[in-house]
């Protein structure tokens, strides 16, 4: 019976479920008074952690869920950022519309990126998913009337209900889209999506033989995770105020999947953990005379092998031996 | 009363014929044992029962529906569950998650309700708990729900596998090789439990087995495949002193 009790506790949710608890609980306090602590370059910082961290949460589903590498991601949020900005800005949508709609026009395109993943498996997905990121690329960059190519957007600043919305206001919205994003990303792991997705990424004859079929819910989980890429594109634009297709190169697409995997895999919590030491840590470096990317490079070496499962496993590891 | 009717079968994989023209039919409250040397075509006949592999010629069909034709996720949701010899379970999941991934089809709602869990999404959540429990129940699990399969014995988790197939609403079932690498306990209860399902539940049973001991213990019907054709089909005591399974089979010493 007490062996029994042992393995129990060994079980992946114990723990680890108080420890996510109490995490998100300091870190929702420490980001809503974080505004009035911060500079304005730090307030850019956090801003644009939230943001990386919409984007990772969404690969997440589609990655540590599902198993689908996907190289493409930065180019659904240049997708979304445009969207949302040319829907704001030329179209007059209210600004938090524009990001809606923005996200499912994204999810569309997402959908269509999946079609290949139903017979690609992964490098080869990873390197058809890259061309489709470049192909988006290309296509920002050379439908000039509607982008204005590679002369890149200038935007306003957005306004909510006529108010106009400055760098804190920003910084809320995205606090805010992320709780959203979070709960909503905790939701469908714990839910018929979610669990359809593990199976999968363990085997599709699998999924096959308990009714779920794989290439319907490879399409959902692509569509799923572009619309929050997308949004969190939205956010973007008008965080830096000037997009331009550079900005959503595969150097991107390959420092969310970073972010990601740095967090860990298939971990809801750690999409949020991973973005930020993708954004933060190298911030932090700064003071370091001449080598911050390469003291970040090494940091990126390190946590891979000393925690394969990433941050989120080793403090889920850490919770559980408390 | 549900009959699952393998009609004139051929399988061919690049000029090897894998089956040939093989029939048979399996009613509901049936166990059938499907035998045959390595390389007699039980594993593609299984396949081709579940869907995922097309016959060449001939037709699966379950009453007056044609399956050959269907993907294998629509096969499991027309009723034809199917476990494997090794069971593909998500390995960092519990005991309790992975038997509500099997809940996937009566679970109705949409993913806009999923994001938001909403009230209805909770009461469905319930409902299919409450199913796992009892599925749990059955295969004597309940006191490793939450056990994580990774740390779960062999045994166990082909029993979990078992499970999966249960919640599925079938009819049919598909067994392919259930008691390898289980001790003499487990596969004494698994008989036990497959005579129960179908005592309980009606179902159907196809069974691939090496092992001839419980094959004719379980089974009141046995088929025989050897180099994709059926070579004998009947009660296990007619079927195992037939000369040509015998020679086939059993080997001329046995």
């Amino acid at each position: 019976m007490s062996a029994t009790a042992d393995i129990v506790r060994a079980g992946r949710n114990a723990g680890s479920f108080g420890v996510s608890r109490v995490l998100l609980g300091l870190c929702l306090a420490v980001a809503c008074v974080a505004p009035f602590v911060l500079n304005g370059y730090g307030l850019y910082i956090l801003t644009l952690t939230g943001v990386f961290a919409l984007v990772a949460l969404g690969l997440n589903l589609l990655t540590g869920y599902a198993g689908q590498i996907s190289l493409c991601h930065a180019a659904f949020f240049g997708v979304g950022a445009y969207a949302t900005a040319i829907l704001t800005q030329k179209a007059g949508f209210p600004y938090l519309l524009s990001i809606f709609v923005g996200g499912l026009l994204t999810a569309a395109v997402g959908a269509v990126v999946a079609v290949p993943a139903m017979r690609l498996k992964s490098l080869y997905l990873a390197i058809a998913t890259l061309g489709f990121g470049v192909v988006l690329q290309k296509i920002i960059f050379e439908w000039r009337s509607l982008t204005n190519g590679g002369g890149g957007l200038a935007l306003n600043p957005p306004a909510i209900a006529g108010y106009q919305l400055d760098a804190t206001g920003l910084y809320y919205l995205t606090l805010t889209l992320v709780m959203l994003g979070l709960w909503g990303a905790s939701n469908i792991s714990s839910g018929r999506t979610g669990r359809a997705l593990m199976i999968i990424k363990e085997s599709e004859i699998a999924a096959g033989a308990l009714g779920i079929p794989a290439a319907r819910y490879k399409v959902i989980a692509f569509a799923l995770s572009a619309f929050y890429a997308a949004v969190a594109g939205g956010l973007f634009a008008y965080l830096v105020r000037y997009i331009h297709p550079e900005n959503f190169s595969v150097g991107l697409s390959i420092a969310f999947l970073s972010m990601v995997v740095i967090g860990g895999l298939g971990t809801i919590g750690g999409s949020i953990v991973g973005a930020a030491f993708y954004v933060i840590v190298p911030e932090l470096l700064r003071g370091i005379k001449d080598a911050p990317g390469l003291v970040f490079g090494l940091l990126l070496v390190i946590v891979m092998v000393l925690m394969p499962q990433g941050l989120w496993g080793l403090a889920r590891r850490l919770g559980r031996r408390a | 009363m549900a009959r699952l009717s393998i009609e004139d079968v051929s399988v061919d994989f690049g000029g090897i014929h894998a089956l040939r023209d093989v029939s048979f039919a399996l009613e509901s409250s049936a166990i059938v044992g499907l035998i045959g040397p390595n390389g007699a075509g039980k594993s593609t006949l299984l396949n081709c029962i579940s869907g995922i592999t097309r016959p060449t010629k001939g037709r699966v069909r379950l009453d007056d529906a044609v399956l050959s034709t269907l993907p294998p996720a629509t096969v499991a949701s027309r009723g034809v569950g199917r476990v494997f010899q090794h069971p593909e379970l998500v390995v960092d999941l519990s005991v309790r998650e992975n038997l509500q991934i099997a809940c996937h089809r009566s679970l109705r709602y949409g993913l806009a309700s999923e994001f938001l869990k909403l009230p209805h999404v909770r009461a469905a959540e319930r409902a299919a708990g409450r199913r796992v429990d009892e599925v749990l129940d059955r295969l004597g699990l309940l006191d490793s729900g939450e056990v994580a399969i990774r740390n779960l014995p062999y045994g166990h988790r082909k029993l979990v596998d078992l499970g999966r197939a249960l919640l599925m609403d079938i009819s049919f079932l598909l067994l392919d090789e259930p008691i390898a690498g289980l001790n003499d306990a487990e596969v004494a209860r698994l008989r036990d439990l497959l005579l129960r399902l179908r005592e309980d539940l009606g179902l159907g049973i196809l069974v691939v087995e090496h092992n001839m001991p419980f094959v004719s213990r379980l089974c009141d019907h046995l088929v025989v495949l050897d180099l994709g054709q059926l070579i004998a089909n009947g009660a296990p005591a007619d079927v195992l002193r037939d000369p040509r399974v015998m020679a086939s089979y059993l080997g001329e010493d046995a």
